[in-house]
């Protein structure tokens, strides 16, 4: 099969399987599961048969679809390195997630919906994957978004779940808004929209564009001052949190931001990477004062996506060869290996935390669980693993690609360094607190007592999962075919090399440390009971973004509305509209008045008319 | 001779032709519309366009007027007490009257239609031969004309007066 | 006594024109506003004849035969009308006509 070939198949399963399901499988949740996971399946096997298949299967391939005069859209698919990385990421995440859910979502009534959901998001993320200019990014884009809403929207009988995927809509639908300007601005400077063709460089540089097209990645990464959507996301299944959420939406932005890293500019990408900074820190802050686990694992997520957007800010390092030295995108190969990294490790312990959930029959609060580690001991095993990955412990995957961002700031902007360690000290904090509470100690409620592993169905993906975490730092053991990324990624050698391994290994353990002393398995929250200041204070901040903007929506916006409804009213409706029917009415009357029926006056009329001609033919005027 | 034969008939005609218009019976209008209708064909002789006099005589008095008179005797009007004008329209007639004399003012003062003396001029109209040669050459095509549109003027009657009878003739 | 010239003729002209006209206005019987308005033909044909003879040309002569005939038709059918009209509605004053008001 030729790549394209491949690449159809890539791209087209999800969305057949989504058809079958929308047209004929919508009461039939066991078939509806089958086809997704098979196209799942698909998907990841083809994908990774194209991702592994070196420089012979990567190609750049389009079609025009509309023609409008000398503007034209097409759709296209480019696979290079860069895409066939997220091609394998989403892949491999996508059929763990499809997994668990078979196990998971079983005694769901509306599982069929579900399944389409899941497939119609494939569909739409590999739309972004593959898309080779951005407006067709733009419109998976667009269908990613819907997606979300649709699997956030799964339990909508309940007020939360159709309240917060409208949040994600509509905050999504804000940054989208800049990301269109930046792409019609785009198009307007440079002519044209194609990857490709920006690639090749005669480009005009201004700050704007590339800031309206982090716009997008604002929205969708939940970047400040978006972020609100993803902690209030965690409504819609668990599995779906997994492989939206953690690892491959969220992930799209940045993804994006390499796409068009060609269009970077310095002042652009110190705004990015204050901004990546700013959600690291903010987010960090937040999870130390949550209860759910799912909301701690989804705050973990933003400080993560700070991370990597603040990476990709810091833009490039001049690297040494031999004698010579050229400038390497090291803010785009740091991005991306921590976004591949964390794909794996988040995903892991979103279904670990699924696994919990479904073992403690849907109970959330970390607060009422506790002991589950004798309980489910291969969620534990493997939850400890992706905590250990996240917080930085050496060997495993996330202990590489940390090191990677933290070398680049270190080399590049030493206050971005500083902060990023601080957070650093605050995941290892909360991550360890959470992992504390929920597995260790006596478990604290019923639930967590009766509480027992869930089938193979969904401790599996997790052993692959953890596999992947463990092994998947390790770039040389990736085969050759990721080199376009991958060499991108900073090295940090001599002096530089160990300054930075061990403020790592310090702030992990700093962080561990503190937790594990702080705090004690209870059924509230420790820091709350000893400093009550800093625990409201750290509430407040996670609520201060949504009262925020319901003072703006609620005073600012709504009357401003009503003036200029007031306004509307007035001009546009009484004086233009009606004013323009009311004269039309005072003519027909005036009219009307003519119509006396008697000759007599018609003949006056007459009379009058040849007045007035023969004033006119007299010419005194 | 001729400037008084002038002066009589064109006295005679304009107050025949205020008798038309003031008279309350419609019979005497009509009447008096007749002798204005002579009036104007002695002014027709006088003119020299003898065949027009005498087809004027013929057609308008003798069959249009009469038509009038049959319609006025089927109708039996009666001459009715009229109330009196009401202001637009004395104010309009008072506005026509002025307009008239303006109009005949400038004429007799400043009209110069300078003609030469009838005595000078060919009469063309005299004799019939010209008519014939014109109706039948020059305006062959306003003839055939005026045919249709009597014939239209005939369907026209016949339908109108028919279709009421077939109204009310219907039980 | 003058020799009545064109512009006398003209005038003889006008002023049947206007009698006519003032006719119309003011008559409320609808058959002698109808009458006035043959008086205005009349006064045209007057006016024509007068220019055609004293230019000796024909012209004026024939027109007034296409005239007449018209004035013919018009009454004809003026008249179908009236009497139409005076079935339904019992008169003829034109004051009294006035279904058309609004």
């Amino acid at each position: 099969m030729t790549p394209v070939t491949l690449a159809l198949v890539v791209l087209l399963a999800p969305l057949v399987s989504a058809a079958l399901i929308a047209l004929f499988l919508r009461r039939r949740g066991g078939l509806a599961s089958a086809v997704s996971l098979a196209a799942a399946l698909a998907v990841a096997v083809a994908g990774l048969a194209l991702a592994l298949g070196g420089d012979a299967y990567r190609f750049t391939a389009s079609a025009v679809w509309l023609q409008l005069g000398t503007f034209s859209l097409s759709l296209g698919i480019k696979f290079d390195d860069l895409a066939a990385l997220m091609l394998s990421v989403v892949g491999i995440v996508g059929v763990c997630v499809h997994v668990f859910s078979l196990g998971y979502m079983r005694e769901d009534a509306a599982k069929a919906r579900y399944f389409g959901g899941l497939s119609i998001f494939m569909f739409s993320m590999l739309g972004i994957v593959f898309a080779d200019n951005l407006f067709m990014m733009f419109i998976f884009w667009e269908l990613v978004g819907f997606s979300s809403w649709l699997l956030i929207n799964h339990w909508h009988e309940r007020a939360a779940p159709a309240a917060a995927s409208k949040k994600a809509f509509i905050a999504n639908r804000v940054g989208d808004f800049g990301f269109l300007l930046g792409i019609v601005m785009c198009y307007w400077a440079n002519g044209t929209v194609n990857l490709d063709e920006l690639a090749a460089g005669n480009n005009v540089y201004s700050t704007l564009i590339p800031l309206l097209l982090f716009c997008g990645a604002v929205g969708k990464s939940a970047q400040l001052p978006l972020q609100v959507w993803l902690p209030d996301a965690m409504e819609g299944p668990t599995p779906v949190s997994a492989l939206i959420h953690a690892a491959t939406m969220v992930a799209a932005g940045i993804y994006m931001l390499c796409r068009i890293n060609v269009l970077m500019v310095p002042d652009a990408l110190t705004v990015i990477m204050w901004t990546g900074v700013a959600t690291a820190l903010y987010a960090a802050l937040c999870a130390i004062v949550q209860s759910d686990i799912k909301k701690v694992l989804a705050y973990s997520t933003l400080s993560q996506l700070g991370y990597m957007v603040a990476a990709f800010g810091l833009g490039s390092l001049e690297v040494a060869h031999g004698d010579h030295s050229h400038l390497v995108a090291t803010g785009v190969g740091a991005a991306m290996f921590h976004l591949t990294t964390h794909a794996f490790f988040k995903a892991l312990m979103f279904l670990g935390s699924g696994s919990v959930i479904h073992g403690c029959h849907h109970e959330q609060d970390i607060f009422k669980m506790g002991g589950l580690a004798k309980k489910m001991p291969v969620t534990f095993v493997t939850f400890t693993l992706g905590v250990a990955a996240i917080i930085g412990f050496p060997l495993l995957a996330g202990f590489f690609s940390k090191d990677a961002i933290l070398y680049l700031a270190f080399a590049k902007n030493q206050v971005v360094f500083a902060l990023l360690a601080l957070t650093a000290v605050l995941t290892a904090l909360y991550m360890v607190r959470l992992w504390k509470l929920t597995f260790l100690g006596t478990p604290r409620s019923d639930a967590a007592a009766h509480a027992h592993e869930g089938g193979l169905s969904l401790t599996a993906p997790l052993i692959v999962l953890a596999v992947l975490t463990v092994l998947g730092g390790y770039t040389g053991l990736y085969p050759n075919v990721f080199s376009g990324v991958f060499a991108l990624i900073p090295i940090a050698h001599g002096a530089d090399h160990t300054i930075v391994l061990l403020t790592s290994v310090g702030v992990m353990t700093l962080g561990a440390v503190v937790a594990l002393a702080l705090y004690a398995p209870a059924a509230s929250d420790s820091l709350r009971q000893k400093s009550p200041g800093l625990f409201g204070a750290l509430t407040a901040l996670q609520f201060s973004f949504d009262h925020g903007y319901d003072y703006y929506v609620a005073k600012v916006q709504q009357r401003f509305a009503l003036f200029l409804n007031f306004l509307e009213q007035i001009f546009l409706a009484g004086l233009i509209v009606r004013g323009l029917a009311g004269i039309v009415g005072l003519v027909g009357l005036g009219t009307r008045a003519l119509h006396v029926g008697r000759v007599n006056v018609y003949v006056y009329w007459f009379l009058a008319g040849v007045v007035i001609l023969w004033i006119y033919a007299s010419e005194i005027f | 001779m001729a400037p008084y034969l002038f002066f009589f008939f064109a006295t005679f005609t304009v107050l025949c032709a205020v008798g038309v218009i003031v008279n309350k019976n419609a019979v005497n209008a009509a009447f008096c519309l007749v002798l204005c209708l002579v009036g104007v064909a002695g002014l027709f002789v006088q003119l020299d366009a003898y065949f027009l006099a005498f087809i004027l005589l013929l057609v308008y008095a003798g069959a249009v007027v009469a038509l009038f008179l049959f319609i006025i005797m089927l109708l039996d009007v009666q001459g009715r007490q009229t109330a009196g004008f009401s202001g637009i329209t004395t104010f309009s007639a008072l506005m026509a009257f002025a307009l008239l004399l303006t109009g005949l003012g400038t004429i007799a003062v400043k009209g110069h239609l300078d003609a030469p003396r009838l005595n000078r001029l060919a009469a063309e109209g005299a004799h019939l031969k010209p008519y014939a040669q014109q109706l039948f050459t020059t305006y062959l095509l306003p003839v055939q004309i005026i045919g249709f549109l009597l014939l239209i003027a005939m369907l026209g009657v016949i339908v109108l007066s028919r279709k009421h009878e077939a109204a009310e003739a219907a039980p | 006594m003058m020799t009545a010239s064109l512009n006398e003729y003209v005038i003889i002209s006008a002023l049947l024109f206007m009698i006519g006209f003032f006719g119309v206005l003011l008559r409320r019987n609808t058959l002698v506003v109808f009458m006035s308005l043959e008086l205005m033909l009349i006064a045209s044909t007057l006016a024509l004849v007068a220019f055609s003879r004293f230019n000796s040309t024909m012209d004026g002569n024939i027109f007034v035969f296409f005239i007449l005939t018209v004035a013919a038709a018009e009454v004809a059918v003026g008249l179908a009308i009236i009497v139409a009209l005076y079935r339904r509605r019992r008169t003829v004053q034109l004051d009294e006509l006035n279904s058309l008001k609004h």
